[in-house]
């Protein structure tokens, strides 16, 4: 069985106070577990807050009921692993595919970003919900 | 997150302490377009503070650029820490937004 060393869970509206709360929730988490190296801590954080700002930002509705987002993240002894959820939402519209926009652009680095800073990203939809699972194999000091 | 400037003899230091995220760069972006608009155009954003920075922060630090060089100046960043030097190599946005040890040598060969 896996063993999870730490974990957090936060759900709520999906709206801006959510990503300071969501943040929040990290910086404890790593409290709990000091032998996860600054350099996971710093890319795990960051692919996180990334990917719960996409939903807030671009998140729409399916029915009448607003959006929430849910991030349920654990630590196991090698492994990083957030689940980042949209609940009653839209499945998501365009290619989910990483750009490169030009430099002067003000937006359109998320997606690239968060692939640069996890090991594996995997999109699901199930019930209504889309979910973004953030895996990041934890280095060894 | 705060942020707060104050005009030296050569450009204006903007610094943006704490989270710079979707929720504070609009704010910065207004804040630092507040600044040009009272007649700096050569921007120092002091980084020293930021602990955080997203692809919304960047975002932010890019359309202050643009909105410092369209004044006719330019926009630097100074005392960069580990995570934003992290998000500005991985976007290689650390060729557009040229980073400085301190505020004081960012225009100091200009």
């Amino acid at each position: 069985m896996t063993e999870i060393l730490a974990s957090r869970a936060f759900r709520g509206p999906a709206a801006e106070d959510a990503i300071e709360a969501v943040h929040n929730d990290l910086d404890s988490l790593w409290l709990d577990v000091p032998f996860v190296n600054d350099m996971d801590q710093m890319t795990f954080t960051t692919a996180v807050i990334e990917s719960a700002s996409n939903i807030v930002q671009h998140a729409q509705p399916a029915g009448e009921r607003d959006v929430e987002l849910g991030v349920e993240t654990t630590v196991q002894p090698a492994l990083l692993q957030a689940r980042v959820s949209a609940y009653y939402a839209k499945p998501p519209f365009g290619p989910m595919e990483a750009s490169t926009p030009d430099e002067d652009a003000e937006s359109g680095r998320g997606l690239a970003l968060i692939e640069a800073l996890v090991t594996t990203v995997t999109f699901e939809r199930q019930d209504g919900t889309n979910t973004w699972v953030l895996s990041r194999t934890s280095s060894q000091d | 997150m705060e942020f707060s400037y104050e005009v030296k003899d050569s450009y204006a230091e903007v610094k943006a302490d704490g989270r710079l995220n979707m929720v504070s760069a609009p704010k910065l972006r207004e804040f630092v377009t507040d600044v040009i608009a009272g007649g700096s155009n050569r921007i120092v954003v002091n980084l020293e503070n930021t602990a955080f920075m997203d692809s919304s922060g960047l975002g932010a630090l890019i359309g202050c650029l643009k909105a410092a060089r369209q004044a006719g100046g330019d926009l630097r960043i100074a005392a960069v820490q580990p995570q934003v030097n992290m998000v500005l190599k991985l976007t290689s946005m650390d060729k557009v937004l040229t980073a400085y040890a301190t505020a004081d040598e960012a225009f100091g060969n200009d």
